[in-house]
């Protein structure tokens, strides 16, 4: 690794006054389990780190019936993956989150810094993409939130400012009716991804009918991927096997995904298909329970 | 000594303290004052010449020692087959050209690895592209560019030096040949001529990693003084490694000490002399400094050497009812860069899988092509996994043609106990009979074969034969059991521990022949200068040959402490018995002698004698030297460990993906010193034979490597394993110490054979390429569909 | 650019450094280089494989990861701080021991380290648990049959109420 300077934030405000002031040179650092494999790698090579890990101020997963979830952006993955409020009322990050790397890397890794990082085949981003997320970026000049969906732009580069830090994500109240699932598919049970997918789906109250639905796919595009024309097909349908099957399909036809070591792009079109028809399948069954 | 007290039970691994505490030392582990570090320039280009290097900006940056390249090591050449025929041609760093991506091209020593690594980036190297070829088949056709001109060597050749009369001369490849081998017996025409159903069929396995933990290093520390070079390596036997030492950097010998490590994995991936092992001795007399290189896990991936790429044209003829009649197996090895052993893996191709089966008329011929990729070396059965992908894949196709039952077919084509093999090996021991019936009856072979395609789910069957050493340098294995004063014993025998066991294995072993416990030994191991001459464990002979050796060193004590006892007792030998460091009469045990009494009798009656034991063992007492690679003839071995596995699949069919649900070994080791260990070695080879068959790929791209590292190249974690069982099916081998023979690398072959032919039982789909990933096993489906 | 080296105070295996280091060193190089705590492998360094693993505050972390800044202040427990300082092994370095738990030892350190963070969370752990914990420790050798064994044998004794 290159030499750099680096600083302990001891509050939120000191940070941004200090990325304020190193934005040119600087990164900050939370966990630094993506960080740390690129300085290595020497993929990046930044002359300061801020490192605000310690905020305990950005620690949090907070729930109000009303106004939703929110999670500050220091919170673990671990801390997720374990909160018995998301496992009762967003159970679907909780089981995203087992998933994600390995157990060290969730507990030493954030949930702000997974999002920062905008890795095309991150797990956050879907499952929280398709709960409606928004997220919050603070700077020395103010606030702001965005919706999730709109935050990342291209491989591994977001809409943050230099001198922002993301600080919060917020999640509406669940949603009635509703179910979401998450699925992923890999070679061996813990590797690389090469197709994941969430969805949401919302019947009418009572029925079989589909009122609303939304698909977000990873590692098939280079941000996180909202089939919107697959969604559509499903909206003010009965769920039957047909209508999924013809949905997936449309699914994979709205992603552009690349050929890689782990797949080809025609492949990971064909396991779109398989995972949007079984992960709305599956969502379909648990949101007429629900 | 009838009832076995320490042989045969899973007794604690006397490493284990040290292990699972941290104080076990690795090669990684090792810092010494003052210690610099290197890091390697590697070429980026697949093949080129080296118009010049500029090393001034690197020499100048803070923190560097030292800049060499090619000029500085020029001539230097080592091996993993240097014979009068085929001279060595490796070299540390490359001289005029550069023959692959990774190839070293100057070295930098410095005060820490990152300034080390910071000077690479200095060192200007101008480069002359020449046309590549990746292909074996392309390279061996006229006109392809030729990778290697004249092969010379200005000093003698490994095998003048460990006793070959005939001097070696140059070798020029012809186009890009490395080797060749030829097996025939029986007469295969006839035999086609009088089969009743001949099949012939094409498999590829590729490259794969052996993935041990611990990344190559060496640390070595040149003694200007004593003009000695002290050094803690990576090996799978400190004979080859201190021979390559000692004749690359011209040092004495007994002048190169190779001192104890622990081996963070080995699986065949440490046992030959590597480009940095040179570079290390060499900048550490140059500096006279201690010098650490220690590989990244990018490097050993790309860089080292990695199992052999085959390519098999299998052609067998039976007769209806199964019977084998005749084979003919064309093997292309692609090489690589250097030949390395690629020679001795065509030829043990057809070595390893022909004490398994009888199929009366053989020819087996191969060719190792060199090509502008990486070179590579044994990986845990060299050779014989590939070879077993396509005998067994056919077999199993065979049967499918004909009505046939698989294991109904390979135990009607078993060879018979007591059988000599056409090479001149007999099979004292020969267990595969029982390891095919129970791996069968372990799987529910007869409920589930042909009877699940409606669930996706099948069986398969795979085999294996494996030598237990055979005829390499220095041939033999030596040990010593010292008597101490306490009764209890000191054991020194030079195997390495990689994780293989024989720390401990072999101390059961002398343990048993005294009537001592484990606590009673004392070992010294893995010391090139305190231990006797040893053998290797990359060759299969660790527990055969070294163990062979502790056996008789101990059986060379107790005969000398029994004659002591019958000297005291007025007793015949045999009336005695040795137990609880204790010898006393069988009739009447209270007439008994501590070891104690008996050493400090025979030291004061016997001229100072305080008994100590010693013994040897040769591998394969009946020969000089090593079977003729080219032409397979003579003796090969002295005993085969064999396996018969069997595995369950069930495959999805939407997605391709291939979930193995068991997988049984059964194995015939002769007999399994401890039980516990060899269970680990059984298991072991389950998971990876699992993952050759459906995950593991050494991807290349023009010669470049595209998965270097752990996120892309990936391998079974504890949520991928299947159930394992194992099962022991010893057939007591009687050359072997207390009946044991090889365990280590015979099982991964039958188990890759085993998913592969389950997989077409659960689909219909023949794949006899691997790794069958989900992509492919999904492409073969909708190939299969569209029929 | 002012990259010198900063004072951090952490405690290992109970006992208290005060080390002086440049920023960019991660744990696993403290450890190692810095307080000659060599048990603690480096095998990837990619963040993949699990055998720098130590316990930071109870947790299981990669220490080739984790800058070695971030542990100012805080409690690291290393595999050389398991067994007592008078020779005892811990439970489940025994268990280890017994069951043959691994063979060149080389992933040993960073496996101990998961499972006994685990085993301090986790009062009774499922199979599943076991293994999905476990998932970023990989190993080349033993095929991690002994090895689950090794830490079921402990969840075993547990309920047996034998520890």
């Amino acid at each position: 690794m290159k030499d750099f300077e680096y600083f302990s934030a001891s509050s939120l405000q000191e940070a941004c006054s200090l990325i304020s002031q190193y934005k040119d040179v600087g990164k900050v650092l939370a966990g630094g389990q993506s960080l740390i494999t690129l300085l290595r790698q020497k993929l990046i090579s930044p002359t300061c780190l801020i490192d605000i890990k310690g905020l305990k101020e950005l620690d949090y997963i907070e729930f109000d019936k009303k106004s939703g979830l929110r999670i500050g952006a220091l919170t673990t993955h671990r801390a997720i993956e374990k909160s018995p409020l998301i496992q009762e009322k967003y159970d679907v990050l909780s089981e995203m989150e087992k998933s994600v790397a390995s157990v060290q890397t969730r507990n030493w890794g954030t949930i702000g810094g997974n999002l920062c990082s905008a890795d095309p085949i991150g797990d956050p981003a879907p499952s929280l993409i398709v709960l409606g997320a928004k997220i919050k970026l603070v700077s020395a000049k103010g606030e702001r939130v965005v919706a999730l969906e709109d935050f990342f732009t291209d491989y591994f580069t977001t809409i943050i400012e230099p001198d922002e830090i993301l600080a919060e994500i917020q999640l509406p109240p669940p949603a009635p009716n509703t179910a979401v699932e998450y699925m992923k598919f890999a070679t061996i049970e813990a590797g690389i991804k090469i197709v994941s997918t969430s969805v949401a789906v919302t019947v009418e109250a009572g029925s079989d009918v589909c009122k609303d639905a939304k698909i977000v796919m990873s590692a098939v595009a280079p941000v996180p991927l909202i089939t919107k024309k697959a969604a559509e097909m499903l909206k003010g349908k009965k769920l039957t096997d047909d209508v999924i099957e013809e949905a997936a399909k449309m699914a994979a036809s709205e992603t552009d995904p690349t050929t890689d070591v782990h797949a080809s792009a025609e492949y990971r079109k064909e396991i779109v298909k398989v995972l949007v028809k079984r992960a709305t399948k599956k969502a379909f069954e648990k949101a007429k329970k629900a | 000594m009838n009832e076995r007290s320490v042989v045969g039970k899973p007794l604690p691994r006397v490493d284990g303290k040290a292990k699972l505490t941290g104080k076990a030392k690795f090669t990684t582990d090792v810092m010494l004052p003052g210690m610099l570090h290197a890091k390697l320039l590697r070429s980026p280009l697949p093949h080129a010449k080296i118009r010049s290097i500029d090393t001034s900006k690197a020499e100048k940056l803070p923190g560097v020692v030292a800049v060499i390249t090619g000029k500085d090591t020029w001539g230097i050449r080592y091996g993993f087959v240097d014979t009068p025929n085929y001279p060595a041609e490796e070299r540390p760093i490359a001289e005029d050209k550069v023959r692959f991506i990774g190839e070293t091209v100057a070295a930098v020593a410095a005060i820490d690895p990152d300034t080390a690594e910071d000077a690479l980036d200095l060192i200007e190297v101008d480069y002359d592209p020449l046309p590549p070829v990746f292909d074996p088949e392309e390279a061996m056709k006229d006109g392809a560019p030729q990778i290697h001109g004249e092969i010379t060597r200005n000093t003698s050749c490994a095998w003048e030096d460990w006793g070959v009369a005939r001097k070696s001369h140059s070798y020029t490849p012809v186009n890009n040949v490395a080797a060749r081998v030829l097996v025939t017996y029986g007469d295969v025409e006839k035999g086609f001529a009088e089969a009743e159903y001949v099949r012939e069929d094409r498999s590829r396995s590729p490259g794969t990693s052996h993935m041990a933990m611990e990344p190559h290093t060496m640390v070595a520390s040149w003694d200007p003084f004593e003009q000695k070079l002290d050094v803690w390596m990576n090996h799978m036997a400190w004979e080859l490694k201190r021979y390559w030492l000692h004749k690359t950097l011209d040092i004495p010998i007994p002048k190169i000490r190779i001192h104890k490590t622990y081996i963070g994995g080995g699986f065949g991936g440490k046992a030959p002399c590597f480009d940095y092992e040179v570079i290390c001795g060499f900048l550490s007399r140059k500096l006279c400094k201690p010098i650490k290189i220690e590989l990244t896990r990018e490097e050993v991936f790309s860089s080292c050497r990695n199992s052999h790429r085959f390519d098999i044209n299998i052609k067998t003829g039976v007769k209806k009812d199964g019977t084998i009649v005749a084979q003919h197996c064309s093997v292309i090895v692609d090489a690589g860069a250097y030949k390395c052993s690629a020679p001795v893996a065509m030829f043990l191709s057809h070595a390893m899988c022909d004490p398994c089966l009888d199929r009366k008329n053989v020819r087996h011929e191969g060719v190792a092509v060199y090509t502008n990729k990486n070179f590579n070396f044994a990986r845990r059965g060299h050779g014989a996994p590939q070879m077993r992908l396509a005998a067994d894949a056919q077999y199993d196709q065979i049967c499918e043609d004909l009505g046939l039952d698989p294991v109904e077919f390979l135990t009607k084509n078993l060879r018979k106990k007591g059988d000599v093999i056409p090479n001149g090996d007999r099979l004292d021991s020969y267990g595969l009979p029982e390891a095919i019936k129970r791996s069968a009856e372990a799987i529910k072979w007869k409920e589930k074969r042909g009877k699940q395609r409606d669930k996706n789910r099948g069986v398969g069957i795979g085999i294996n034969g494996m030598f237990s050493g055979s005829g390499y340098w220095p041939f033999a294995s030596t040990a010593i059991v010292r008597l101490n004063h306490d009764g209890t014993i000191t054991l020194m025998e030079g195997d390495c521990e990689f994780g293989q066991g024989p720390d401990t294995t072999y101390c059961q072993i002398a343990a048993e022949a005294l009537g001592l416990t484990v606590e009673d030994v004392t070992l010294v191991s893995s010391d090139s200068e305190l231990c006797p001459m040893n053998y290797s464990n990359f060759l299969s002979g660790g527990m055969f040959v070294g163990g062979g050796a502790v056996y008789n060193a101990a059986i060379n004590l107790r005969e000398k402490i029994l004659r002591v006892a019958s000297e005291v007792m007025r007793a015949k030998p045999e009336d005695i018995e040795l137990k609880d460091k204790k010898a006393f009469l069988k009739s009447n045990p209270k007439r008994s002698y501590t070891f104690t009494e008996l050493m400090r009798y025979h030291i004061q009656k016997h001229l100072g004698d305080p008994l100590i034991g010693y013994g040897y063992k040769k591998a394969v007492p009946e020969i000089e030297f090593y079977p003729s690679l080219s032409k397979g003839t003579g003796r090969f071995t002295d005993a085969y460990g064999f396996t018969a596995s069997t595995a369950e699949v069930e495959v999805d069919r939407e997605t391709g993906r291939i979930r193995v649900l068991k997988i049984v070994v059964a194995e015939d080791s002769g007999y399994e010193i401890n039980t516990a260990i060899c269970k680990g070695q059984l298991v072991s080879q389950a998971v990876q034979g699992m993952s050759d068959a459906l995950f593991e790929e050494i991807m290349d791209d023009e010669g470049r490597v595209l998965n270097p590292n752990l996120v892309d190249y990936e391998i079974p974690r504890a949520f991928d394993i299947p159930e394992i069982e194992v099962i022991d099916c010893s057939d007591f081998e009687p050359k072997g110490p207390w009946g044991a023979k090889e365990i280590g690398e015979c099982a991964r072959a039958a188990v890759i054979s085993a998913v592969v032919n389950a997989v077409y039982d659960a689909t219909g789909v023949r794949v006899m390429k691997v790794p069958i990933t989900p992509e492919r096993m999904f492409n073969a489906l909708k190939a299969q569909e569209k029929k | 650019m002012d990259s010198s080296k900063k004072t951090i105070n952490v405690k290992v295996n109970g006992e208290s450094y005060e080390v002086s280091i440049k920023p960019k060193m991660t744990l696993l190089q403290l450890l190692r280089n810095e307080l000659g705590l060599t048990g603690t492998k480096q095998a990837c360094m990619d963040n993949s494989c699990g055998a720098c693993t130590v316990i930071v505050n109870k947790m299981a972390v990669k220490a080739c990861s984790v800058l070695a800044m971030q542990v100012n202040g805080k409690e690291v427990t290393t595999v050389e701080g398991l067994a007592s300082k008078d020779g005892k092994l811990s439970i489940l370095q025994e268990a280890f021991l017994e069951h043959s738990a691994f063979q060149c030892g080389f992933c040993s350190p960073g496996k101990l380290m998961s499972s006994t963070a685990m085993l301090e969370e986790l009062e009774n752990p499922t199979e599943e648990d076991i293994r999905r914990d476990m998932e970023g420790n990989l190993c080349r050798c033993t095929g991690y049959v002994q090895y689950l064994e090794a830490i079921k044998s402990v969840v075993q004794k547990r309920k047996e109420g034998k520890i």
